[in-house]
């Protein structure tokens, strides 16, 4: 009879264009709110993105290592011509070349000896010094830097060579030997790296290898973006050289910005949800106020698809202006926080330094894609449900079609939970928390469910009260009576609500934690290392007249020792320090309690990694080879507890220095913790300890200071906080305007109800205070239940999703300030615009409201 | 003669010394009677052991404050064996510094930048004035004027420098002792009254700046006597166009070893001082609360002339003109604009910490 | 009331019809009628006896519990959701009490919109609603939006809409409820005189006797069936 069941175009034409012409205000809210949507989440893209960039930088220079590193494929190398190219490239703020080769202690062999190679590096100590200082040495007195003869080996060097500062030491590599003195140590060199070092040019001459290089360590300028630096470092790659991606993203495992980059995603998925959840409450409420006419359409001969096609539409051109207004939105806002940061935080580390924004169509197109798509599901699943209603109700009713009497069904909402809750505990695909992220979205998406029997139970006791003020009064029975149109109005808020205060408790609980770790970590004023440590160290009587040096308050010595626990795993580092063994906390940063240690038994404690690498558990008892005093059989010790330790990846076991001494009978100690007497300066100190020690250990000490540590890495934790707390109150404000928009869309709906009222006798004044009424209760049930998801959601985020993207916990810490600020402006927010929506829908003529149809 | 130089010295002291009898350079000895021609002896003259393109001064902001600005380039030849063929053998090595006073800051900001000459990444031309590490450079252009350009994380200068005298001759004729003993001596001349525009980049705004700079060259193999500890320098533009230049190297008491300078008056007659002839006396000493070190920062610098004794008392733009460049490597100084009556110039006041060794 | 199948067949014929509401009353249990093309039919009755619910069923707005409704002899019971559509939009006409005119459409286009929706060309379309707004007394109105109109006028409107599309059969919800009696007695009679005319067959639910003095045959609907009344 007519065309496959849908609508005329002509008639749809009218419809749409018809509803956009009367109602101009509510198209542009529609739109405005799908723009803001996309605008944040593009947002938190484009910032997530450089500031990732920066923030990978600072801990990288805070490492001291490179940005990015062109390596040779082959032996051979490639040609050093390569290095001057690279050096010029926009972007790059310096380039060190390196010459890299395997070398084996001269006079052995590969086979059947024992295993003595290392790495030989060859640098530019102007260039190394500029991209890659952890490659520098470390010289006991002053040398020339240029010295061909001059080496500098790692710990772990020195401890396969049996060698020590001063001594020759003649490598071979490939056939070749060149006979050098060792210079000095490598402080900076990971621990258990075999690493020697020495100057470029002797080690292409001597080795013959000249006018080749294996590697050109890169530094970007700051604020560039990275992936622009490497197009174009590809563009001028030859054969045989390549970017070494394998290096970069072991540097780039480093659990802190893996962790950040974890926690940006989530920020950006914050956006994207609650704007998806700002069209749909946008687009529900549309559609609910237009049900009537989509019943009369139904009743003159529409058929059910094209009306959903009809609304569809509607949305979606609506989404598309909605949406690329959105991307230019998204970008100025980047660009404006960029900036702002750049220029606030511009003293002191990154001295002015402003990240480049990176740009990215593809994002951008996956955004738009996005938007589009929050507006076509937000306008089709009301739609869907309009068009299922019976017209001839629909026509008749204005209202919620539901009966105050019956309890909102909740059976999906606890569906959606028990699901969520389930798929929280399911473990990491493939290192991803996939089933992380599905449970954070279940759990949204039954929260909102819940919502209408959550909001029953919120409002239930106030409901039982008589004697309320007639306009609170009317303003319960409405919410009351109407909890599914509530519960649209709040959806915009729990999404929002709950996504930023798990963000917000999560970022909180993070930064708590790195600080507590850096504290814990490094909670003494100075630190002494020994240089060729492992094999020797202090002396007790050394270490007595250490104690007693000027300007020191206190210092406790220990000894660090690697220990094979597993003929396939690397070494383990075994720590015996001075122990509280009453308050173990008070010498470990410790997870949970310490167990009390059975009569007897010797205690442990483990490290996070140590613990998992090796399956153990507090209480277990362990078996450590230690080299023990008059060949007792290797003793077992119980585990008394977890401690945090991020310093060694490989694992770490802490014992007191008494059992350490009484089972391996070892008295030298390796390293010191010094507390400096009031007024001290370290230099003195550290000074004044040289000097009690005899000179040739004195020459081996090494003192490291780590305020300044402690200091710059929190400040390039807070800098890069900045940003998320940024974007947490660029979504919050996008959760207002979500209350705004839904709000004042309610209300204008109502204008025929405010009619009534006003034709029975209520005052103006008293329909206002409903509507302040109103918005308050909604705002308050709102944020109770935001703030409940939100823990909830964090606690996924921190016992789900961040140790399961990189293997460390968290303890939660909850930002009370932000609670409470997010709950004033929520309220205040929700029943401001219901105050302001009600002084417009107030000023339509009474009598014409109770007369128009709709 | 400068802080860098001698720490680069110090450095490059202890000659190698391989098995295979590295084949070290031979250096020349600065010799009077020899004279200077240019633009050839602007550029470089790789076989001396050292040799530097010295440039201070003043600037002016367009706001009209007063700022104090240095710009160096150092080359050095190190120790090194001859004989190797890589590219990258440190036969020649270029270091550059730039430091800028602003009373406002209150302290010296500054930056540097080092590295091997090679791979057209660093290089000094033979020709004439053309400098470059990296982004950093100083070249003299076809009219005769000077282009400085710096760049660090805290500030940047692009300079035009522009000379507006004849060249200053230090010494007898360019052959300017510097120790008792005849070889302890640089070539050296100066370039007083340059003209300077250009702008300074501070963060991200820019600002036009103008101002008077002070360019010395220097080129050497050998310049201390070993007991010294330090030394002070003195360049001074005169605003009757006149320039005053004064130097003196202290032994560990404090008592001059060796002392010089010369005063080109307004109408071009230049008296060289003898080394007699120069005394520095303290007016107010400055104590860094950073290092404990204390400068003589007010001085009052009295020269024989052959009219008779001439006195001119020095006071700094601002006090903590210091510089502590420990952490990149270098020692302890003070460096910074002072000013005097009639006239504007720079001081540098080296081994007041610790004695610099050699 | 006769249940036997006329000859020339009923534009409308009900048979064994039963309808109960969702708490379990039943309204009417066991009605037959029908309805000739041309026949103008009254069903009174009181309030919540189930008049509209009636009118419903017979849009196909709603099911009934068991019996069987036929329009130009096609069984509803027969056809999909779609299919009912289709069958409203062609064959039925519409007149309710709460007028329903589009406040976005001009009173053309809402004229127009069941010509539209059977895909008639718009410029033909809103041509003939502008000859059917003179019909029912709104001449040279056609882009006067609703929102300026009184009742009586927004019913003319709804009138024209009822009838642009030459349907067979008008269903009118108490069309006259809204309006004052003057209005309501002025607007009855353009009803009348324009039903007729088009020759459609109406059925009509009121509980205003004034309002079904304009019938041909005045019922009574109780819950035993559709009784004639005189």
């Amino acid at each position: 009879m007519t065309d496959a069941g849908a609508i005329s175009r002509q008639a749809m034409r009218w419809m749409i264009f018809g509803e956009w012409r009367a109602y101009p205000g509510r198209v542009i809210v529609t739109a405005i709110v799908i723009a803001v949507g996309v605008a944040l989440g593009f947002a938190v893209h484009l910032i997530n993105a450089s500031a990732l960039n920066e923030f990978a930088r600072a801990i990288r220079t805070v490492n001291g290592d490179a940005d990015l590193q062109v390596q040779s494929t082959t032996p051979l190398g490639f040609d050093e011509a390569l290095y001057p190219t690279l050096a010029r490239l926009e972007g790059i703020a310096g380039a060190s070349p390196v010459f890299e080769m395997q070398a084996r202690l001269a006079g052995t062999r590969g086979n059947g000896g024992p295993d003595n190679g290392m790495t030989l590096l060859g640098i530019d100590i102007f260039r190394a010094a500029n991209v890659t200082p952890s490659l520098l040495g470390q010289s006991a007195g002053s040398s020339d830097p240029f010295d061909p003869s001059a080496i500098f080996l790692s710990q772990a060097a020195l401890d396969v060579a049996h060698l020590a500062i001063g001594d020759s030491i003649v490598l071979d590599v490939g056939g070749r030997t060149g006979s050098y003195v060792i210079a000095g140590t490598l402080p900076a060199a990971a621990e258990g790296q075999r690493l020697a070092v020495l100057d470029i040019a002797e080690a292409q001459w001597r080795f013959g290898r000249l006018g080749r290089l294996h590697r050109v360590d890169l530094k970007l300028a700051n604020g560039v973006d990275a992936a622009r630096v490497r197009d174009a470092i590809s563009k001028v790659l030859p054969a045989g050289a390549e970017i070494s991606d394998a290096e970069s993203e072991a540097q780039r495992g480093d659990g802190l910005s893996r962790a950040y980059r974890v926690n940006l995603d989530m920020l950006a998925l914050v956006a994207l949800l609650s704007g998806a959840f700002l069209v749909y409450s946008a687009q529900s409420l549309s559609v609910a106020r237009r049900r009537p006419q989509f019943a009369l359409l139904r009743v003159l001969g529409v058929r059910r698809r094209a009306l959903v096609l009809q609304v569809v539409i509607e949305g979606g051109v609506v989404g598309l202006i909605g949406a690329i207004s959105g991307l230019a939105l998204g970008f100025a806002l980047a660009q404006g926080a960029l900036r702002l940061l750049g220029g606030d935080l511009g003293a002191g580390y990154f001295n002015g330094a402003t990240p480049e924004l990176a740009v990215t169509p593809g994002a951008g197109a996956v955004f738009l894609v996005l938007g589009l798509a929050a507006a076509l599901a937000g306008s089709a699943l009301p739609a869907m449900e309009a068009a299922r209603a019976q017209p001839a109700v629909a026509l008749k009713n204005l209202g919620d079609t539901t009966d105050p009497n019956t309890v909102p069904d909740s059976r999906a909402a606890i569906v959606l939970l028990a699901t969520g809750v389930g798929a929280a505990l399911m473990p990491a695909i493939n290192e991803l928390p996939l089933f992380g992220y599905l449970s954070i979205g279940l759990l949204l998406a039954g929260g909102i469910a819940g919502m209408p029997l959550l909001a029953r139970l919120l409002l239930a006791p106030l409901q039982r009260r008589a004697g309320l003020a007639l306009p609170l009064d009317l303003a319960l029975k409405r919410l009351w009576g109407a909890p599914s149109q509530a519960a649209i109005a709040l959806c915009g808020i729990v999404a929002s609500t709950s996504l930023v205060i798990a963000m917000a408790v999560m970022v909180s609980s993070f930064r708590g934690s790195v600080e507590d770790w850096l504290t814990a970590v490094l909670p003494s004023d100075l630190y002494l290392r020994i240089e060729g440590g492992s094999n020797g160290g202090i002396p007790p009587d050394v270490q007595q007249a250490m104690a007693t040096a000027t300007g020191l308050a206190e210092i406790h010595f220990g000894k660090v020792s690697p220990i094979l626990l597993s003929p396939n795993r690397p070494q383990v580092g075994l720590v015996a320090r001075d122990m509280d063994l009453a308050n173990p906390e008070r010498s470990l940063a410790l997870l949970g309690r310490s167990l009390p240690v059975p009569q007897g038994a010797t205690p442990i404690w483990l490290s996070e990694a140590a613990m998992r690498l090796y399956k153990q558990r507090p209480g277990d008892l362990m078996t450590l080879p230690l080299a023990t005093t008059n060949g007792a059989p290797a003793p077992r010790f119980f585990i008394a507890g977890e401690w945090r330790d991020y310093g060694r990846q490989h694992g770490a076991i802490a014992m007191d220095n008494r059992d350490y001494t009484r089972l391996t009978g070892d008295v030298l100690r390796n390293e010191g913790a010094i507390t400096l007497a009031p007024g001290a300066r370290a230099e003195d100190v550290a000074a004044a300890l040289r000097a009690k020690a005899p000179p040739n250990l004195a020459q081996r000490f090494f003192f490291i200071e780590p305020r300044e540590i402690r200091a710059s890495a929190l400040r390039v934790f807070d800098r890069s906080f900045t940003v998320t707390y940024l974007l947490e109150a660029i979504a919050l404000l996008v959760g207002l305007a979500g209350v705004a928009a839904s709000f004042s869309a309610q209300t204008l709906a109502r204008t025929k109800e405010f009619g009534m009222l006003r034709h029975i006798g209520v005052k103006k004044r008293q329909i206002t205070l409903m509507l302040v009424g109103e918005g308050a209760l909604l705002g308050i049930v709102g944020v109770t239940a935001g703030i409940g998801l939100g823990i909830a959601i964090s606690q996924v985020l921190i016992h789900v999703v961040n140790p399961q993207s990189f293997h460390w916990t968290m303890d939660t810490k909850l930002p009370f300030e932000l609670f409470a600020i997010v709950i004033v402006a929520l309220v205040v927010a929700a029943s401001g615009t219901a105050l302001l929506a009600g002084r417009r829908a107030l000023g339509i003529d009474a009598v014409r409201a109770v007369r128009e149809d709709w | 003669m400068r802080r860098f130089v001698f720490l680069l010295f110090a450095l490059f002291a202890t000659a190698a010394t391989a098995a295979d009898a590295p084949l070290l350079p031979v250096y020349p000895e600065v010799r009077p009677g020899v004279a200077l021609a240019f633009p050839r002896d602007h550029g470089t003259h790789p076989d001396f052991r050292t040799e530097w393109w010295y440039i201070t001064g003043w600037l002016k902001t367009p706001d009209g404050r007063d700022l104090g600005f240095q710009v160096t380039f150092f080359r050095s030849r190190p120790s090194v064996d001859q004989r190797n063929p890589s590219a990258f053998a440190p036969k020649q090595i270029l270091f550059a510094h730039a430091a800028l006073s602003d009373p406002a800051v209150g302290h010296l900001l500054h930056d540097q930048r080092a590295a091997r000459a090679g791979f057209g990444l660093a290089s000094a031309s033979e020709t004439d004035a053309d400098i470059r590490i990296d982004d950093w450079s100083l070249t003299r252009r076809a009219d005769g004027s000077f282009a400085a350009k710096t760049g660090g994380a805290e500030f940047a200068l692009d300079l035009n420098i522009k000379a507006t005298q004849e060249i200053l001759l230090q010494g007898d004729e360019g052959y300017s002792q510097k120790g008792p003993d005849p070889a302890q001596a640089s070539h050296y001349y100066s370039l007083p009254h340059l003209t300077v525009t250009g702008s300074l980049k501070r963060g991200r705004s820019s600002v036009a700046v103008t101002g008077s700079a002070w360019m010395d060259r220097e080129w050497s193999s050998t310049l201390l006597d070993p007991r010294a500890v330090g030394w002070d320098w003195l360049g001074i533009n005169l605003d009757d166009g006149g320039a005053l230049m004064a130097f003196q190297i202290r032994d560990a008491s404090g008592a001059p070893i060796w002392a010089g300078g010369s005063l080109r008056h307004g109408d071009g007659a230049v008296e060289r001082f003898a080394h007699e002839d120069v005394r520095f006396a303290t007016r107010r000493q400055w104590r860094s609360p950073r290092t404990g070190a204390a400068y003589p920062v007010e001085r009052d610098l009295s020269v024989d002339l052959a009219s008779g004794p001439r006195q001119w008392r020095i006071t700094p733009l601002f006090d903590d003109q210091e510089l502590d460049s420990r952490r990149a490597g270098g020692p302890v100084y003070w460096e910074g604009a002072v000013r005097t009556e009639g006239g504007h110039g720079y001081l540098e006041l080296t081994g007041y910490l610790q004695p610099l060794k050699l | 009331m006769q249940s036997a199948p006329a000859n020339p067949p009923s534009l409308l014929s009900l048979q064994a019809l039963r309808k109960s509401v969702p708490g379990g009353r039943v309204l009417f249990d066991g009605l037959d009628f029908s309805l000739k093309a041309g026949e103008f039919v009254a069903v009174m009755g009181e309030s919540g006896v189930g008049k509209s619910t009636l009118l419903n069923l017979v849009a196909g707005l709603d099911v009934a519990d068991s019996g069987s409704i036929a329009i130009d002899g096609v069984a509803l019971d027969t056809l999909d959701d779609d299919a009912r559509t289709t069958l409203r939009r062609d064959r039925v006409g519409f007149v309710f009490q709460a007028f329903h005119i589009l406040p976005h459409l001009n009173l053309a286009q809402n004229v127009a919109l069941p010509l539209i929706l059977q895909n008639l060309p718009a410029h033909d379309a809103t041509r003939r609603a502008g000859e059917m707004l003179a019909h029912v007394g709104l001449k040279g109105s056609d882009h006067v939006y609703p929102r300026q109109l009184s009742g009586g006028e927004l019913q003319r409107v709804a009138i024209a809409r009822a009838l642009i599309h030459r349907p067979k059969l008008i269903l009118a919800d108490e069309p006259t409820g809204n309006l004052d009696p003057e209005t309501a007695t002025r607007i009855l009679d353009l009803f009348a005189n324009e039903v007729r005319e088009s020759g459609a067959g109406v059925l009509l639910v009121t509980h205003s006797n004034r309002a079904a003095a304009v019938a041909d045959k005045i019922l009574q609907l109780t819950s035993k069936g559709l009784t004639q009344r005189d």
